[in-house]
């Protein structure tokens, strides 16, 4: 048992420090500052800052040189995302191209793919988008309907994706179809991977609101869009299986990043019920509340030791496989118990902009209804669970 | 960054996990349940506890001890609880504790070797059962070396040859068979303990030196980590053998394990299970080191162990259908032993309450507040 990283994981640490005491304006540290901005004024700042951090060499942290990462270690992506969380740093404009796209480029990209696709994104020159939900296929993603067909050298593309993250700043879009007709019963068969540009006639990306009021995901319309043959991801008619791979990676995560996010969200839910009054006292002196509080943040530690956990397997090379699974189930359902914990705290005041004291509470109320989703996105709790049941336990299908 | 046990103290987990496989299993577990006559320390086994240095790891090698840390008593208790050892295991090891962190230089040397190779059984009296987990819980009065109380649900009290009482100015250590000392026993659900009543009535205790408030506290937090161990080992066996059960009982012409309702329930258990196996640990390192946030980790440990052990070994029972309500089946062992474990110096509820004491009462830049997210930065090892 030793919980120190390396000299060398620690210099990298003392350097990003640095690096976002100096570049990260003390203004974009407050919640209040980005809540004051539109959608779109906050995903260009954001877009902009990140751009720069990229110049700088803080980006792509455990990803070769060659292809524009910094190539460092696993522990150096875990410190980044912990101190990224620790500041309160913007989150990822690219996000779905940064933790799915990228590293299955990685894995089955041809070299010119490599080399044309991970740059841009890291430089977030290129904004991705996933197309994998359709109306008809969401847990059931082989239900998919989007059609493919070749025609000479191109692909020509009709139909629907549906809650499409960044639809409406997307440039390019990979995305899951058929590419071929699938004969009788084998419905992962004849999918293929495209890596399509949306800026074409015959795409069309429409927003969706949101219950924040926000519309970071929507709609994208394909009418005979093309796409050429060349931009496929893993192989015609390995489309399957690539989107397999590709999911798999958001789990190889340490969720040092989440706890560290989530742990600050709670040390303000745990200031919010200083200020409020419950009974003639401050709500944190309510036993039910602190009960509530407490039992969030005995999850939220737990979680930090799992992260070391992770971290630790991953060090020593070893793949968690489906134990990854459990990794996203834990982190969402602990950001869960701790956005409950707020709910509870604020009782009737949920929802209002600030409490008389001044406190702002607009970040946290969108927090926690964002983790409202995080038990949906990326495989839904449901689904995870029963992963986590065939592939961990062993139980029968 | 390791966070994960030791090649030493994987080998120590593996020597404990295979005599109990081959020396003292489920077999064992139930002659003890049904032999209304034992003392519920079974010879060959306490015996083999004494050999195998299994009561001598916290103990210092100069009192004759192995010297090693909590986590590595930790290993032992998790391995005890998944095999409902019975004993006074626990009660022996505090009592060496106690000694080691409050006793004179004399008093350990007279009792450490003893207690280190199992001549000597403890039993410890550290709570009113119910308390809140703090030295204001202590069951004894005290007055010039004189004792008085009721020491309810004390474990082991019988069979003692030494025990440590709490009162509310320190640790005693008092012989159960002075003067003034009345042991009775009282019937437990789970026959893997022995319960009992020790009434102190000017009883002469000979005052550990060393015992300020601080170290009681440390006492009992060392206490808690230790069952969150047993709990957690309780815990992750019933989450097994339900799995593997499962696995295998057709109803509707399939193995019910392959009903969703059960599978998600199972995923469940497993993912808390493993949760409170990395609290359990990291509590029993936290101690080692001396971690700022040692007492909120016990804390956190006690409650996710406690929670999680109650889910399971009561999932273990619906999962197995009417057979895991049987005495013929080994369910009853793993419930029984966690209810009484559960509340075992404080409860779940309690230990949230800690929680909240450290961390919503205190000023925000108080040691126990800061130390949380800056372990690895600060580099704890
Ligand atoms: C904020 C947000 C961002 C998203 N971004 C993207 C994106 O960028 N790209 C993209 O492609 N998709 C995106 N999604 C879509 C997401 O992947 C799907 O919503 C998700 O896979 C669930 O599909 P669904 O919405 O069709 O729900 P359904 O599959 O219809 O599920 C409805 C309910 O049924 C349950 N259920 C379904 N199947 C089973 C089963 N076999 N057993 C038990 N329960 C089951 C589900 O758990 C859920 O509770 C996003 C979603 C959200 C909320």
């Amino acid at each position: 048992m030793d919980l120190r990283h390396s000299e060398k994981d620690e210099q990298f640490r003392a350097e990003f420090r640095a690096w976002l005491d100096a570049s990260l304006p003390q203004e974009m540290r407050r919640p209040e500052f980005w809540a004051d901005l539109s959608e779109e004024e906050s995903f260009q700042t954001r877009r902009t800052w990140e751009k720069g951090k990229a110049q700088d060499g803080f980006a792509g942290i455990a990803w070769p040189t060659e292809y524009g990462g910094r190539g460092g270690t696993p522990t150096m992506k875990a410190i980044y995302d912990e101190e990224m969380a620790r500041v309160g740093a913007p989150s990822t404009v690219n996000a779905l191209g940064l933790a799915f796209l990228a590293p299955t480029v990685m894995a089955l990209g041809t070299e010119e793919q490599k080399r044309s696709i991970i740059g841009p994104l890291l430089h977030c020159d290129v904004i991705w988008c996933q197309g994998f939900s359709e109306p008809g296929a969401g847990s059931d993603l082989a239900a998919l309907q989007m059609r493919a067909e070749p025609q000479g050298e191109e692909y020509l593309l009709n139909g629907q994706k549906i809650w499409t993250t960044n639809a409406m700043h997307g440039d390019r879009i990979f995305t899951l179809a058929r590419t071929s007709t699938s004969d009788g019963g084998k419905r992962h068969a004849g999918m293929s991977m495209l890596l399509v540009d949306m800026h074409q006639p015959g795409v069309e990306s429409r927003p969706l609101k949101q219950m924040t009021g926000a519309s970071e995901f929507g709609e994208v319309f394909f009418t005979d869009a093309t796409c050429p043959r060349s931009d496929v991801l893993g192989g015609e008619g390995n489309g399957w299986a690539t989107a397999m791979l590709l999911l798999s990676f958001e789990r190889g995560s340490s969720a040092i990043g989440q706890y560290t996010e989530f742990r600050r969200q709670w040390d303000d839910v745990v200031d919010v019920a200083r200020a409020l009054d419950r009974d003639g006292r401050p709500a944190a002196q309510d036993p039910v509340l602190r009960q509530s509080l407490a039992a969030a943040l005995v999850e939220l530690e737990c979680l930090k030791y799992h992260s070391w956990h992770v971290l630790t397997q991953t060090t020593q090379g070893r793949d968690l496989g489906f134990e990854a699974s459990m990794t996203k189930i834990m982190w969402s359902e602990t950001f869960r118990r701790v956005s409950d914990s707020y709910e509870a705290v604020l009782g009737t005041a949920f929802g209002v902009p600030e409490l008389g004291s001044g406190l702002r509470l607009e970040e946290l109320t969108s927090l926690a209804m964002w983790s409202r989703s995080c038990t949906i996105w990326g495989g839904s709790q449901q689904v995870q669970r029963t992963v986590v049941a065939e592939r961990v336990l062993g139980l029968p299908r | 960054m390791h966070f994960q046990l030791t090649d030493e103290q994987r080998a120590l987990r593996d020597a404990a996990r295979s005599y109990l496989r081959d020396r003292f299993g489920p077999r064992q577990v139930r002659a003890l349940y049904e032999d209304p006559d034992s003392d519920g320390v079974p010879a060959p086994l306490w015996q083999a506890l004494g050999e195998q240095g299994w009561l001598a790891v916290l103990v210092p090698e100069e009192h004759d001890g192995i010297g090693l840390g909590l986590l590595d008593a930790a290993v032992l208790a998790r391995e005890f609880g998944a095999g409902t050892v019975p004993g006074p295991w626990l009660g022996t090891i505090l009592v060496g504790e106690a000694l080691r962190l409050a006793g004179s230089p004399e008093q350990q040397a007279t009792h450490l070797p003893d207690l280190a190779a199992g001549g000597v059984r403890g039993a410890v009296a550290l709570l009113r059962p119910g308390w809140f987990p703090s030295p204001a819980g202590a069951p004894a009065s005290a007055r010039d070396g004189v004792l008085s109380g009721r020491l309810d649900l004390v474990d082991y009290p019988s069979t003692a040859d030494l025990l440590v009482v709490a009162a509310q100015d320190g640790l005693y250590l008092v012989d159960p068979a002075a003067a003034g000392v009345t042991v009775s026993p009282v019937d437990a659900l789970d026959r893997t303990t022995r319960l009992g009543t020790v009434l102190l009535d000017g009883a002469r205790g000979e005052k550990l030196p060393g015992s300020t408030p601080a170290v009681v506290q440390d006492l009992l937090d060392r206490a808690a980590v230790l069952v969150a161990n047993d709990l957690v080992g309780i815990a992750r066996k019933a989450v097994t053998d339900t799995v593997e059960y499962d696995k295998t009982r057709v109803q509707f012409g399939r193995p019910v394990g392959s009903f969703q309702a059960l599978k998600h329930s199972l995923a469940d258990l497993h993912i808390g299970v493993t949760f409170a196996e990395h609290a359990a640990t990291y509590s029993a390192h936290a101690a080692d080191v001396d971690a700022p946030d040692r007492q909120l980790a016990a804390s956190i440990a006690k409650s996710k162990a406690a929670d999680v052990s109650r889910d399971a070994t009561g999932a273990m029972i619906q999962f197995h259908g009417g057979i895991g309500y049987t005495w013929e089946h080994d369910t009853h062992f793993y419930f029984k032993r966690s209810k009484r474990l559960e509340a075992a110096y404080g409860d779940a509820a309690q230990h949230r309450e800690r929680v909240a004491r450290l961390l919503v009462d205190q000023a925000p830049d108080s040691p126990a507040v800061s130390a949380v997210g800056s372990e690895m930065s600060a580099g704890v090892a």
